[in-house]
């Protein structure tokens, strides 16, 4: 075991780090996707640190709510992720385990005690527990996974770092600019997909959801009155569009960077009070963005932490600027990536109907606090050979959390299904057919029937096509 | 880039601030509507006028309850039994009327489970045999009575099975109940003084806990989960999925291909079961509009524009009341002689449940559970 982690680490280092000077041959492609003009790690080693202490906070807080047992051991079904069927909750011990040993990871991000494997285990351990349940996506979960698989490839633990501390020749000073740059197109990716999503009739034009979440807040000291007024509404939906759609090439200016930090402050700080169910999500963005900051602005950060030694003194060895081996499979890999996070979000358009209703190819997209959307869900079993007849109670299989997720997204509606006719045939039913009645209401329109209820939904196959099942939706006016 | 955010500045002003001047012209007309929603009187008025009152009236309805019981054991005759009845029925009926404010110091006490369990939500109606819905674990009750030897604060299924109000309904009212005091009667007298003891040491505790509440609850206008509105819409939910599936649905058999389980029915030793449920609904009603005190959940539909909605939930309350009343009781017998009766009042509670659940929920925004969520 010992002897093939050693293997493993020794071929991710070959892997990623060249130690000759010798510039690596570069195609124009390299060079376009992998920029390597050298650049302060700096901004690296704030990311890390921030990112890992924000893990470990989280992780925290989501044990302390009781949320591992909630979420991951008493529910008695989960709605697996299509092709991951095979990945199951490990138990009560093992699921506390396996977030035991995220956090731990965390720590060691933190710190920089053995970064490499550390963080390979909190991508995959994360990973895994976004994998166990649909019910559970947030899209900043997404992006911890995304954020954390990057890491995986950079030298985050070369300066400053416990790792460093042990072993002083491998610090570096300087990284490949890419390196930063990869960071820093991930939370553009983000910001301008969640203004992109936000350029709809409904949030510009009608300011829906906000004038159904705002007088929600009037609870709030000084600004509650005004919750029930439209302009507000108005004023929340156009400056969040606006704020999405450009603070990232603001962030990337150097002269509007720090004003446009400002508002990142002032727009995450606003999101958390305003929506505190949204949880961690404001933290990660407001502390992810940092990455766009010089790095003098980092080194300045830095250097305000104990035992941090100046990477302007370089007196270890760190001149030799940390270079990859294999650019040009680097510069595939990134250029892939990169593709995905492009395309990806805008595979709704491979749907007919509206996105908000159907929600074929809605996640994974950066679509956050963007409608209102409740439903109710009644199911009957029937089975044609013996007549027998079974209104099911929701309750009885699915928690109230993943009811309510279930009763609005028709992929969820079909697995849940399709676990009704398994259920019931080890019930002794010889071919259950599965009926839904299921009625939604969508930004504030009326309820109405969400799927056809006269389809037996046990015998429709999930698919990436689109379910012809689903009724259409005409906007009410 | 830089034209196209002075654009969407330009365009997003000029959106804005017509709005905002539209806001004093209005004002003038209708000052009540621009203000929004007072939710705190809202609350106050729920804690004054409905919460605090009904639950008084509930201490009230167990003393008169105890009184009847005790001149019921004293001497079981037909005569005490009809007398017990009447302060049974009052009592289990005041029940109804308080069964929605399960939160805050109900919920602390466990009240509904230790006073009315119901099965929960989470197990069918599948087989005759086991314990669920408004079952009566008489064979618990029995022995109980036999050995002596109960806790009834312990919380497992058959022990809540075995106390509250269907546990009286049983004591009171079986087949040849007067007559079973023939054998062990002290024990017997002892275990129903102690079911109808702990029903009112529960209620005072939650009645006299309220005072301490009701600060905490008019002061969070929140609609978070958990939060008083958030507790009242969901409770709404709730009590509408318990009339659909336990008090009326499952029994009729919707869970198990029209086999009927009468004998699960709410109430089905006093045989009130459908007096039970019009009080149960009635009460939900009146939660909902706040009794037209144009302070309730209705009220705030209309402030938030939704009048329309609110006129559709009144009158599905009002056909669902309608249906509901129709079933004569005792529910046990109807459901086997006249099934499309309950059936048809299922459908249009059902109805109104989808309403409240999803339309009311959703116009509230009322949230329903505590984990993290980014918005649908």
């Amino acid at each position: 075991m010992l002897h093939r982690l050693r293997l493993f680490r020794l071929l991710l280092q070959t892997m990623t780090e060249i130690r000759s000077t010798a510039p690596a041959a570069t195609t124009f492609f390299t060079r376009w996707l992998l920029p390597s003009a050298p650049v302060s790690i700096t901004p690296l080693i704030t990311f890390r640190i921030v990112f890992g202490l924000l893990m470990l906070a989280s992780i925290i807080r989501f044990w302390w709510r009781g949320w591992i047992t909630s979420v991951y051991v008493t529910p008695k079904f989960h709605f697996t992720y299509w092709g991951f069927e095979w990945i199951h909750p490990a138990g009560a011990m093992g699921m506390h385990l396996v977030f035991g040993v995220m956090a731990l990871a965390a720590l060691l991000i933190t710190i920089g005690l053995a970064y490499r494997a550390a963080i390979v285990v909190f991508f995959l351990a994360f990973t895994y527990v976004e994998l166990l349940d649909v019910a559970t996506y947030l899209n900043h979960y997404y992006f911890i996974s995304l954020v954390s698989f990057l890491l995986i490839w950079l030298p985050a633990n070369r300066h400053y770092s416990v790792d460093t501390l042990l072993r002083p020749e491998l610090t570096r000073l300087t990284v490949p600019a890419w390196t930063i740059g990869i960071l820093r197109f991930q939370m553009a990716i983000v910001y301008i997909f969640a203004g992109i999503a936000k350029l709809n009739y409904d949030w510009l034009i009608d300011a829906l959801p906000m004038r159904i979440w705002l007088p929600a807040k009037s609870h709030l000291p000084i600004v509650g009155s005004l919750m029930y007024e439209p302009w507000v509404a108005y004023l929340f939906s156009w400056f969040g569009a606006v704020y999405d759609l450009f603070i990232a090439f603001f962030l990337q200016n150097r002269t509007t960077r720090p004003f446009a930090y400002v508002f990142v402050i002032i727009f995450h700080t606003a999101t958390a009070i305003f929506f505190p169910a949204i949880g961690v999500f404001p933290y990660v963005m407001m502390v992810s963005s940092l990455i766009f900051f010089s790095a003098n602005f980092h080194e300045k950060l830095l250097s305000r932490l104990p035992f941090y030694k100046s990477t302007t003194l370089n007196t270890y060895g760190g001149g030799t600027p940390y270079r990859y081996r294999y650019t040009s499979l680097f510069a595939a890999c990134i250029g892939i990536y990169v593709a995905i996070q492009v395309l990806l979000p805008f595979r709704f358009l491979l749907y007919p109907g509206h996105l908000f209703w159907h929600e074929e190819g809605f996640r994974f997209s950066w679509r956050v606090m963007l409608m209102e959307k409740s439903g109710s869900a009644y199911f009957t079993v029937k089975d044609p050979a013996t007549k027998r007849r079974i209104e099911v109670s929701n309750t009885e299989f699915l928690t109230v959390l993943q009811e309510k997720m279930m009763s609005t997204q028709p992929d969820m509606i079909l697995k849940y299904a399709h676990f009704l006719a398994t259920h019931y045939k080890k019930q002794g039913l010889s071919q259950p057919e599965v009926y839904g009645e299921v009625y939604v209401a969508l930004n504030g329109e009326h309820s109405r029937l969400f799927i056809d209820s006269t389809v037996n939904l046990a015998a429709q196959p999930l698919s990436w096509k689109h379910y012809t099942w689903v009724l259409p939706y005409d906007k009410q006016h | 880039m830089k034209k196209g955010l002075i654009l969407l500045v330009i365009a997003f002003i000029g959106i804005s601030v017509p709005q905002a001047c539209k806001k004093p012209a209005s004002n003038d007309t209708t000052p009540t509507e621009t203000n929004g929603f007072d939710k705190k009187a809202m609350l106050t008025h729920y804690a004054d006028d409905l919460i605090m009152p009904a639950y008084a009236a509930m201490q009230q309805k167990i003393i008169d309850l105890q009184t009847a019981s005790d001149a019921f054991i004293a001497a079981p005759s037909a005569a005490t039994q009809a007398t017990v009845k009447t302060a049974f029925t009052a009592a289990y009926q005041q029940y109804q009327r308080v069964v929605a404010f399960q939160f805050g110091p109900a919920e602390t006490a466990l009240l509904d489970v230790y006073v009315n369990y119901s099965g929960g939500l989470d197990y069918s109606f599948t087989t005759a045999g086991q314990l669920t819905g408004f079952s009566v674990d008489t064979l618990a009750i029995e022995n109980n009575i036999s050995t002596g030897t109960y806790n009834l604060t312990t919380v497992n299924r058959s022990n809540l099975y075995a106390q509250g109000f269907p546990a009286l309904g049983y004591l009171y009212f079986a087949p040849n109940a007067t007559g079973k005091f023939a054998t062990n009667g002290p024990a017997r007298n002892q275990y129903i003084k102690d079911v109808v003891a702990r029903i009112k040491s529960l209620v005072d505790k939650v009645a006299s806990d309220w005072t301490a509440y009701r600060t905490e609850f008019i002061a969070n206008t929140q609609t978070s989960n958990g939060s008083p509105i958030g507790n009242i819409v969901n409770q709404l939910a709730y009590q509408l999925d318990m009339l659909k599936g336990p008090r009326l649905g499952w029994p009729l058999g919707k869970q198990s291909n029209g086999v009927v389980f009468e004998t699960k029915c709410e109430g089905y030793y006093a045989g009130n079961s459908i007096a039970l449920a019009t009080e149960n609904l009635k009460a939900l009603k009146k939660l909902y509009t706040g009794e037209n005190s144009k302070n309730g959940i209705a009220d705030y539909l209309i402030a938030l524009k939704k009048g329309t909605l609110n006129d559709e939930v009144l009158a599905q309350f009002d056909i669902a009341l309608a249906k509901l009343v129709l079933i004569p009781d005792p529910l046990s017998a109807s459901l086997v002689s006249q099934p499309a009766l309950a059936d048809a009042a299922y459908k249009e509670v059902q109805k109104l449940l989808t309403l409240l659940k999803t339309d009311v929920a959703s116009a509230t925004a009322v949230q329903i559970t505590f984990t993290d969520n980014d918005g649908d």
